[in-house]
């Protein structure tokens, strides 16, 4: 008996289709896994079942009725939502936060004591050993989750999704929340898991639906499945115009780093390079340590041990104006909260890191400034209605050039793109490639970043894998896509056969 | 070993800013003899009062996450208002409740501001604050109001219940409702849940827009309220009579979030922290020292318990 079901389900947001015509059911008793890669459209479908977004069309039945969400708040008493970043106040105890937004009081006073006793029976049932009575911070990080999970099951809902639970988990934590999830399951339950980890969703699920570019690919049955088969699904290549890959012979060495691990942990003996001419990939999962290592080396973090050498030359940094000053140009991954300043214009924010420049006595020389401004402007076809549009206007990919743009005119070898097309369209995509090709040729080294697995394999030269601050691996072509996603999970396909 | 030092650990970051309290008054019992003693004691008390009551009203928006520009303004306004009202011939009752009103509704307003239109509190306080302050003097003209008043109203700032002046009577059932509301009530526990996580709170079903108006709601309720005991207590009326409860008020508010809890404003700390401020003007004052060391000697206690706090926090996120 199907439980949930979602009947072409699609949610679109300016120039980008997160999700098409997703339908799938839920059967009661059932765990279902949910597997694909960044940006595939899982958080969509999560945030539409939890009443956070509305879907643009299509519906979806919960026990045989349609369902129109007008909040969150509406949709937690049926559909809970076990989010991956915990939802708790830390400075309230165990049971109050299990209560929130539904205490008892009589004339407004708390219930104290009745809420206390009523939560400790309510947690008897899953025998777990939480000591309620704690602030919510003071437990440990497994506690915590389980904390999480108990406060959505308080509430008694129809249906639960996991959302990454295991990430904050060690071992020992998740063989506890399996057990707690199959004794879900074993009361009726139905239950969406949704985790980067395919052995885990192997091991848990009995259907698992493998989403790619907001679409559902297959629903498989997890006894006839195994992770090839689900990566398989979940990368399949497309078209390959959809990645123009400019072919350069490397040249010498521009950046090398030899053994380097930063005084707080975020850089691990890491050695690497590159080259000119190359474009040099970096897979991992989130929190892997990518973004934190080239930060390390753009916004000069202190080095415990390691060199580093940049055209040449030992490299050292105290801050980003003297790498800037060095010939780095970094291109980070919070586009709009570090890659523009949006409250200014297209014209202000191509000529920023140029002002020197651009300037005689402390005066800026503005037609200096605008015909830079301009060049850039024609260089990489930025489509705006003039300088003076405000950098906020404009769409994600054009946003995005502008935050390559503004390092055009500094003497920048070694460029630095964090997810640079994250969130932006199809054509912005090629764009931005070109842009990373072109760089290449002219004898920049590019360093690439990219949670999307499939353009890491089309663009780059050669692949690093991150995993725990630590390079994990190194790839060169022709690559192979299930090695480098096995080295992204690392052995830590945690253990969870037993 | 270990678990005892975390235990004396706990203990100080609890009670360290009552510990200095305590050094604090023995210090200057010390330096000034009979400086505890029953008079001094109750005048320490008694000079606090107000200060008490406005910091509790701030203490409420700061345990929402808002800031209050705008509480000093409204005191004065109200003070006026009410001198006005009573010298006009209205009877005391509803000149007070009138003038509780004026507070109330201008809180509300900035509540108002603050979560439908989305103006942060900062800028919206101000701005409410200075058209309060220049109320006050649309209203006054500039001048102080001086005359008789009824003996019902000025009981109220110069009374005794019992042996207890009237002031100081007002300020600890202020302080224990305020303590009481926010510890024990739902509602006082949703303002809390706000201030801590709005997102997760707002996904609960909490209504944390309300509990923000709510919150500058009472602000200006305790402003006006504070206001109308300063002009019973003088018998007066000046329009600038409450702008020296800002820093004050500010002050006695972040020491008290050093109290019971680390780097959260609750309003048993806010006394506390005004108790302290208090000690430190009279002793300081009985010892001799020049009024402006006070100011200097404020700040640096302010700093003080502020970095002891940001440390704390930084060690609790360490782990």
């Amino acid at each position: 008996m199907s439980i949930l079901e979602t009947r072409n389900l699609t949610k679109e947001f300016p120039g980008v289709r997160a999700l098409s015509d997703f339908s799938f059911t839920l059967e009661k008793g059932e765990i279902h896994g949910l597997v694909g890669e960044n940006g595939a459209g899982k958080s969509t479908l999560v945030k539409i079942l939890a009443g956070v977004y509305t879907p643009t069309s299509g519906s979806f039945l919960l026990g045989g009725r349609e369902m129109r969400f007008r909040s969150p708040r509406d949709a937690a008493e049926r559909v809970g939502v076990v989010h991956q970043e915990r939802e708790l106040i830390p400075h309230f105890s165990g049971w109050e936060n299990l209560f929130l937004g539904m205490e008892f009081s009589s004339l407004g006073f708390l219930r104290k004591r009745r809420m206390r006793e009523e939560a400790l029976r309510f947690v008897e049932k899953y025998s777990m050993n939480i000591d309620l009575d704690l602030p919510a911070s003071e437990l440990g990080s497994g506690r915590q989750e389980m904390l999480a999970i108990l406060k959505v099951l308080f509430r008694d809902p129809e249906v639960v999704i996991f959302d990454e639970p295991t990430a904050p988990l060690s071992v020992k934590e998740c063989e506890s929340l399996f057990a707690l999830i199959r004794d879900l399951k074993a009361k009726g339950l139905p239950i969406l898991y949704i985790s980067h980890h395919l052995s885990e969703v192997l091991h848990l699920a009995d259907r698992i639906t493998v989403l790619r570019n907001g679409r559902k690919v297959s629903t498989v049955h997890a006894k006839d499945a195994d992770e090839q088969t689900l990566i398989r699904l979940m990368i399949e290549r497309d078209m390959e115009s959809q990645y123009p890959k400019r072919s350069v012979s490397a040249g010498e060495e521009l950046f090398t780093m030899e053994r380097a691990s930063s005084r707080k942990g975020r850089v691990r003996d890491v050695s690497m390079h590159v080259r000119r001419g190359e474009i040099v990939g970096f897979a991992g999962l989130v929190g892997a340590g990518r973004t934190e290592l080239a930060k390390a080396v753009f916004c000069g973090s202190r080095f415990e041990e390691g060199r580093m050498t940049l055209a040449g030359k030992p490299f050292s940094s105290r801050g980003p104006g003297e790498s800037i000053r060095k010939g780095i140009a970094m291109i980070p991954e919070n586009r709009r909260e570090e890659g523009v300043v949006a409250d200014m214009t297209v014209g202000e924010n191509l000529v920023l890191p140029l002002l020197k420049q651009l300037a005689s006595l402390g005066f800026l020389r503005s037609r200096q400034c605008d015909l830079h401004a301009n060049s850039v402007v024609d260089k990489l076809a930025i489509k705006i209605s003039g300088l003076s549009q405000e950098a906020r206007t404009l769409s994600g990919g054009n946003q995005q050039k502008v935050s390559v743009g503004k390092w055009f005119g500094t003497p920048s070898d070694l460029w630095i793109f964090d997810e640079p097309t994250q969130g932006i369209d199809v054509d912005a995509k090629r764009e931005v490639y070109t842009i990373m090709g072109d760089l290449a040729e002219r004898g920049a080294g590019v360093w690439f970043i990219s949670s999307d697995l499939r353009e890491l394999l089309a663009i780059a030269d050669r692949i690093y894998v991150m995993k725990d601050f630590r390079i994990a691996g190194e790839f060169l072509p022709p690559f192979d896509d299930e090695e480098i996603l096995g080295s992204m999970m690392g052995e830590g396909l945690r253990n969870v056969a037993g | 070993m270990s678990q005892g030092k975390f235990q004396m650990q706990k203990m100080l970051t609890r009670y360290g800013t009552i510990l200095a309290l305590i050094v604090l008054c023995a210090g200057f019992s010390f330096a000034v003899p009979g400086f505890l003693a029953g008079e001094n004691g109750m005048n320490i008390l008694r000079q606090i009062a107000l200060l008490a009551v406005i910091s509790e009203g701030f203490t409420m928006c700061l345990i929402v996450g808002e800031l209050d520009l705008a509480f000093p303004h409204i005191a004065s306004l109200s003070g006026a208002l009410v001198a006005g009202l009573i010298f006009g011939g209205m009877a005391p009752l509803p000149a007070v409740l009138l003038s509780l009103a004026t507070g109330l509704l201008f809180g509300f307003f900035s509540g108002l501001l603050v979560t439908k239109i989305g103006i942060p509190s900062l800028i919206t306080t101000l701005a409410t604050g200075i058209i309060a302050g220049g109320m006050v003097y649309m209203y006054t003209r500039g001048v102080s109001f001086y005359g008789q008043m009824p003996p019902s109203f000025l009981a109220l700032g110069r009374g005794m219940v019992g042996p207890v002046p009237s002031l100081i009577f007002i300020m600890f059932v202020v302080v224990a409702v305020a303590q009481v509301f926010i510890s024990k009530t739902r509602t006082g526990k949703y303002m809390q849940a706000t201030g801590a996580n709005q997102a997760a709170s707002r996904l609960a079903g909490i209504n944390t827009d309300r509990c923000k108006i709510l919150a500058l709601s009472l602000s200006g309720l305790a402003a006006a309220f504070t206001g109308i005991l300063l002009t019973s207590r003088l018998g007066s009326a000046n329009p600038e009579g409450a702008s020296g409860f800002m820093m004050d008020a500010f002050a006695s508010a972040l020491l008290g979030m050093t109290v019971l809890s680390v780097g959260r404003a609750n309003p048993f700390g806010t006394f506390i922290g005004a108790l302290m401020i208090g000690v430190i003007n009279n002793g300081m004052t009985l010892a001799g020292a020049p009024y402006y060391t006070q100011d200097i000697v404020k700040g640096l206690i302010i700093l003080l318990s502020v970095t002891m706090t940001s440390l704390q926090a930084k060690r609790m996120a360490g782990n």
